[in-house]
């Protein structure tokens, strides 16, 4: 991608975040989603809260339908694509898809936590940290 | 600007709270408390700074102990795990001097990589309850004396005005408290995590619905339960001191007694150790 939009969600508001790191110059959108905050309840706290995150970075915010809205901001600036970063959410991961239909997306991953790259025993945490605990500490 | 765009630019914090207000009236009218906890990256970097690992393996159980405050910057990217960790092990002589902190980072590490395995599955049970309860036994709606904080118990009114008031909660008083909805009044554990979610600024359905569940037995040998002595000593009796109910509350005996009571019907199959 050569001229891509950056779409900033909500778990990856700091500006150290890879999609800033690797695409310092590229516009960047959060996008307020009106339907997930009202099937969430979310209170006003938390917007206060992620309203103050959202101001300390460089990023156009807007509110609505979120692929909509990216898709129109893309546009707007002719890009060839939209990155954004890893998230667990199956909210997320729709998110792409329907991005996916009608633009390039790229996915960046942030740094692990853990150094490994196998496969965890997700069952209980103490056989996950039986793993995790032995690469943990590998930087 | 477009016309499409939200404001940037506020005189003060009350300016941008009276802006947000105005734009999100219905999250107002939920709850309309704004948090002391500031968002963005200097907020956070300064409650970076006050980290210490070796206080917090000493004092995290207690509720004014050493712990971090740093879950709400974590769950919004604003700090990640390995840069929290990298701190913490700079801030010790050795590394394993932060093992008790970088533990509870894995934690919120497990609860991602589970959310990543089972999506929207994060809102249904795990496993059965091992309670001796089906699930038609549990209440679909939060009681309004927990939500508003009147049921005369001073701690748990107090666990539910500080979450409505600041989106915070110590983690022993989240496990009270949803131990408390889940075990004592017998309500599901997804309404108890909704109303979090509602209200948590680390509200995310990974940890908060796992740990939900981790209480519930939904995913957990055992269920999780606590008793008036246990408030009382990590709280240092702040809240039994004055409570009307001081030695005759609903959290009163040992942990064999009020097992006993809440699941009269668990069998000791379902009895296990977590």
């Amino acid at each position: 991608m050569q001229n891509p939009i950056l779409w900033i969600h909500g778990d990856c508001l700091a500006f150290d975040s890879p999609a800033f790191q690797q695409y310092p110059h590229a516009p960047a959108l959060w996008v307020w989603d009106d339907a997930l905050l009202e099937s969430w309840g979310i209170t006003l706290k938390r917007v206060v809260f992620l309203y103050e995150c959202l101001l300390e970075l460089p990023v156009t915010l807007r509110r609505g339908d979120v692929s909509v809205e990216i898709i129109k901001f893309a546009q707007e600036h002719v890009a060839d694509g939209i990155v954004t970063v890893e998230s667990p959410s199956p909210h997320f991961r729709e998110t792409c898809q329907s991005l996916r239909q009608t633009m390039q997306v790229k996915v960046l991953p942030i740094e692990a936590f853990v150094n490994y790259h196998g496969s965890f025993d997700l069952k209980r945490f103490s056989r996950y940290w039986q793993t995790a605990q032995r690469y943990v500490y590998d930087d | 600007m477009s016309e499409n765009n939200m404001r940037r630019g506020f005189s003060s914090r009350e300016d941008l709270i009276a802006y947000v207000r105005g734009q999100f009236p219905d999250a107002a009218q939920r709850d309309d408390h704004v948090s002391e906890i500031r968002g963005g990256r200097a907020a956070a970097q300064a409650q970076l700074w006050k980290i210490d690992p070796v206080r917090y393996a000493a004092t995290r159980n207690q509720l004014n102990g050493g712990v971090t405050r740093l879950s709400a910057y974590l769950r919004h990217g604003v700090l990640s795990l390995v840069e929290v960790k990298r701190f913490a092990i700079g801030r010790v002589r050795q590394p394993r001097d932060a093992e008790k902190l970088i533990n509870e980072l894995g934690w919120r590490d497990y609860f991602q990589r589970v959310y990543k395995a089972i999506g929207e599955g994060i809102w249904q049970d795990q496993e059965a309850y091992k309670t001796g309860f089906q699930i038609n036994h549990y209440a679909d709606q939060l009681p309004d004396d927990v939500r508003d904080g009147t049921t005369g118990l001073k701690c748990m009114d107090a666990f539910s005005r500080e979450l409505r008031e600041t989106g915070y909660l110590h983690n022993h008083a989240r496990m009270w408290m949803s131990a408390y909805l889940i075990h004592w009044r017998r309500v599901k554990w997804q309404t108890g995590a909704y109303w979090f979610l509602q209200h948590l600024l680390d509200g995310d359905p990974a940890s908060n619905n796992l740990s939900w569940q981790w209480v519930a037995s939904t995913f957990s040998q055992k269920p999780y339960i606590f008793n008036r002595e246990n408030v009382e000593r990590l709280t240092k009796g702040v809240y039994c001191s004055m409570c009307p109910l001081y030695r005759k509350c609903d959290f009163e005996g040992s942990y064999e007694q009020l097992e006993a009571q809440l699941f009269p019907n668990r069998d000791s199959e379902t009895n296990g150790g977590r």
